[in-house]
């Protein structure tokens, strides 16, 4: 049954992937050949023709699911290459830059949330107000600051890029700062919910049934509470790793990388549907795989999913 | 122990590899140009930046001089004859590729051969030229009439090696990260996309005169404020964007540094308010007298340039192009707009402060910005709203500009020129308005035959007075007619670290010509 409801999403969310690009207005002959080129209506006409763009929408339709599903992606015009491995490429940079942001803010945000959340104290709160302000404040203003303060002022990271030399120091170098800020970004919210749901828990009477057992307080809230606790935030991760190769768009922007944030970002911008259609195929494929480990660890960690 | 010992000495050398490879060499003289014209892939003829950037490496025939002039540049000279319909480019017998095989006439007739079949921007030269063969050392072109534009439109089309280029099938869709093959003094070694940099490294092959730097970095930055940081920091000595100026509110705390010189210019482009020529009242020539006395030009320059430029004259044109003739300035006037209107029948009928149309409905315009002009929009929009006109400002991103553009689903437009739009099609901005050509910068609405007889006559002109003439009739036409109004005339700044001296520019491209990479150099 979940299978089957997996497998219509797919389709519809694909479907709708055919759509939207081309119900905004202009196509993916925009920008294609400068601002400044003077072209004959003939001339463009033949463009079109030769990118498919004067096929009715049901004829492109078809093409796009046949293409599908020969895991032929298409070719974008303005980058000039075929989408796979354009996209195969600037996913592996991705990763690279937002895995570990994901992970560390996973771990951090729950474990300082769930010890925030257990006691309060000043340090918690002073905790709380950190991560609460980075929480609220723009991440491309954040971006723009921190690479104002430790890029330009102290020098201590690369203005741009993903490396200038390519070695393994010289990548870890250049993306070291972003990591951290996305990190702080992912473990700020994780944090904040973490920390609420432990306030909520620990009221609850099985919490105190544990401490009328005479359980330490480490094993209350790490053998039981954060068992209970810890279900938003799975969900929450799992739809981390399913927008990983979108989430890093600001990033992108202001350290000038090349990853698939800023691929999108172009793509819309010039109406590359293919390139547009391809992303957005990894994506939708990304949020339904996390989605079913998600529902598969809810299974797990609470017996009455399993249940059902 | 030992273990930690050994992880201790492979993290050292790790970061000490890094920093050899991050010095490079001392003895070298890298100059640094930071971009924001990002190359998207290597595609020398499929990246519209990448074309651009490639012009060190492969330079065009003809060049743009820093007055405005041309002269050759792969062509030593070139003539026509006096029906202007054949042009004769003589090669430069001096100029070699980077894999050592020499520059001949054959390559420069296989690029235009090759381009005007494969890549769609110079398509119109299998309409124009019937014929292009090599004599001697030259290659002639025979057109099919005449064309007095061949000279500037070959100031932008990069020579091909035929001994590559042969072997491409699609050329728009080949990609090469380098090294490409180059006959100019510097050629493309690397383009790495990644870094986001494209490396210029000397062509070994070069006999013209010596460059006095080693080699040359493009870096591109996808945020102005990271790029204004590096240029400051010093990551890149130089800033470079094509049909564009340093951002104006910049400048003064880069000249605080004391560490910056600017080449300063008139810009050839510039940002103008267009109108849908096919509709009422825009079609009407008492309406846009009356926007042109409407919008305060003054203070939009002060908003929106920082005051770095000049009130526009109604010939559109600006100064900084050959033939540039005075034609009266634009002046703003609120009354005389108001008056100008109720003459021509807009009035307020009903006292409800907005005019009424030849139907006696409310005039209500929508006005079409691009977002990149949204605040110069804005002005003009409260410009109108003043003299008793709604407007209704829409904003948008160039991809739905163009479409809506293209639809003429618009009364007014705040649009933009490049300097190379200055001068395509029959030159001086008519390829933004004459209504036989399309384009995506383009508007491409106006139908008149005297303006469209003007174009033809300038393509045809076969002697430079006859050029003049018509290049100030054409002003003229402007001037009286209005098809669109510039709404100021700006100056481009171009920033430089003054570590590096030598610097030129031209009207077209800038800082990024030939000949100022040549006379660039670090001061002693």
């Amino acid at each position: 049954m979940n299978l089957a409801r997996y497998v219509i999403s797919l389709f519809v969310i694909l479907s709708l992937n055919f759509a939207i690009p081309r119900a905004m207005p202009g196509d993916t002959m925009t920008n294609l050949l400068g601002e400044d080129v003077i072209l004959s209506d003939d001339l463009v006409q033949e463009i079109r023709r030769e990118m498919g763009l004067d096929l009715p929408l049901r004829e492109q339709y078809i093409i796009y699911w046949k293409e599908i599903l020969r895991m032929n992606l298409g070719y974008s015009y303005h980058f000039h290459s075929p989408v796979l491995p354009l996209v195969l490429e600037r996913m592996k940079w991705t990763l690279l830059l937002a895995a570990p942001p994901v992970i560390i803010g996973a771990l951090l945000g729950t474990l300082l949330g769930a010890l925030a959340g257990w006691r309060d104290s000043p340090s918690t709160r002073l905790q709380t107000f950190i991560f609460l302000t980075i929480y609220s404040t723009p991440p491309y203003f954040l971006a723009l600051l921190s690479l104002y303060i430790f890029g330009f002022h102290l020098g201590w990271v690369p203005m741009k890029g993903f490396y200038s030399t390519g070695s393994a120091g010289n990548i870890i170098h250049h993306i070291m700062l972003p990591v951290i800020l996305m990190s702080l970004f992912s473990a700020s919210r994780n944090y904040m919910i973490m920390r609420g749901s432990v306030i909520q828990e620990r009221r609850s009477l099985y919490a105190l049934y544990a401490r009328a057992k005479g359980l330490y307080d480490s094993q209350i809230l790490f053998r039981h509470l954060f068992r209970n606790a810890i279900l938003p935030i799975i969900t929450l991760i799992a739809l981390d790793f399913g927008f990983i190769f979108s989430g890093a768009l600001f990033i992108e922007m202001v350290f000038s990388m090349h990853g698939m944030g800023n691929l999108i970002y172009s793509a819309l911008m010039y109406r590359d549907y293919p390139v547009l259609q391809g992303s957005f195929l990894i994506i939708t494929i990304m949020v339904i795989t996390a989605n079913m480990i998600a529902d598969a660890l809810y299974g797990l960690l609470d017996p009455r999913v399993r249940g059902r | 122990m030992k273990i930690m010992h050994k992880k201790i000495a492979v993290l050292v050398l790790i970061l000490a590899t890094t920093a050899v490879l991050q010095c490079g060499s001392a003895d070298e003289t890298v100059l640094r140009i930071g971009t924001q014209d990002v190359v998207k892939s290597a595609s020398l003829l499929g990246d519209s930046n990448m074309g651009v950037f490639a012009h060190l490496s492969n330079p065009p025939l003809m060049k743009m001089n820093p007055d405005g002039t041309l002269s050759g540049q792969t062509a030593k000279s070139y003539s026509v004859s006096e029906d202007g319909m054949t042009w004769r480019f003589e090669i430069d017998d001096n100029l070699y590729w980077s894999d050592g095989t020499k520059l001949t006439p054959e390559d420069v007739k296989f690029t235009f051969e090759y381009i005007s079949e494969k890549y769609p921007p110079a398509g119109w030269i299998k309409n124009t030229v019937d014929d292009i063969s090599v004599d001697g050392n030259a290659v002639v072109f025979k057109l099919n009439k005449p064309y007095s534009r061949l000279n500037l439109e070959f100031t932008t089309y990069n020579i091909l090696p035929k001994h590559v280029w042969e072997k491409i099938d699609k050329p728009t869709e080949y990609t090469n990260e380098g090294p490409m093959v180059g006959c100019g003094p510097f050629v493309i070694n690397k383009t790495d996309l990644g870094a986001g940099v494209i490396y210029f490294k000397r062509n070994p092959y070069w006999k013209g005169r010596e460059p006095k730097i080693d080699s040359i970095e493009l870096h591109m930055y996808e945020n102005a404020d990271v790029l204004s940081m590096a240029l400051e920091k010093g990551d890149v000595d130089a800033y470079y964007k094509y049909a564009g100026t340093y951002p104006y509110t910049g400048i003064q705390k880069l000249k605080d540094t004391g560490n910056f010189d600017f080449v300063e210019k008139d810009n050839v482009g510039l940002v103008f308010l267009g109108f849908n020529l096919n509709k009422e009242p825009m079609s009407d020539l008492q309406f846009r007298e009356a926007m042109a006395y409407a919008i305060n030009y003054t203070e939009i320059l002060k908003i929106d340039a920082l005051g770095y430029g000049s009130v526009p004259n109604r010939g559109f044109v600006p100064p900084s192009m050959a033939y540039f003739k005075e034609t009266p300035a634009l002046e703003y006037n609120p009354e005389k707009a108001r008056e100008i209107l109720d003459e021509a029948g807009y009035r307020d009928g009903n006292g409800n402060g907005i005019r009424e149309d030849s139907g006696g409905n409310d005039m209500k315009l929508l006005l079409l910005a691009r977002s990149k002009f949204q605040r110069v929009a804005e002005l003009v929009k409260e410009y109108i709203s003043a003299v008793g006109i709604d407007v209704e400002l829409k904003v948008v991103d160039d991809a739905t500009w163009i479409k809506l553009k293209d639809e003429y689903q618009y009364d007014l437009t705040i649009t933009r020129t490049t300097p190379w739009g200055m001068m395509m099609h029959a030159n001086w901005g008519t390829g933004y308005f004459d209504s036989r050509r399309t384009g995506e910068g383009v508007l491409h609405v106006l139908s008149d035959p005297e303006f469209q007889k003007l174009c033809d006559d300038i393509l045809a002109a076969t002697s430079d007075e006859e050029l003049e003439k018509y290049a100030h009739s054409v002003q003229d036409y402007y001037a009286e007619n209005l098809p669109g109004i510039a709404l100021y005339w700006n100056k481009v700044f171009t920033p430089y670290n003054r570590k590096w001296t030598g610097w030129s520019s031209d009207p077209l491209y800038g800082i990024y010509n030939l000949e100022n990479f040549l006379n660039v150099e670090r001061v002693a």
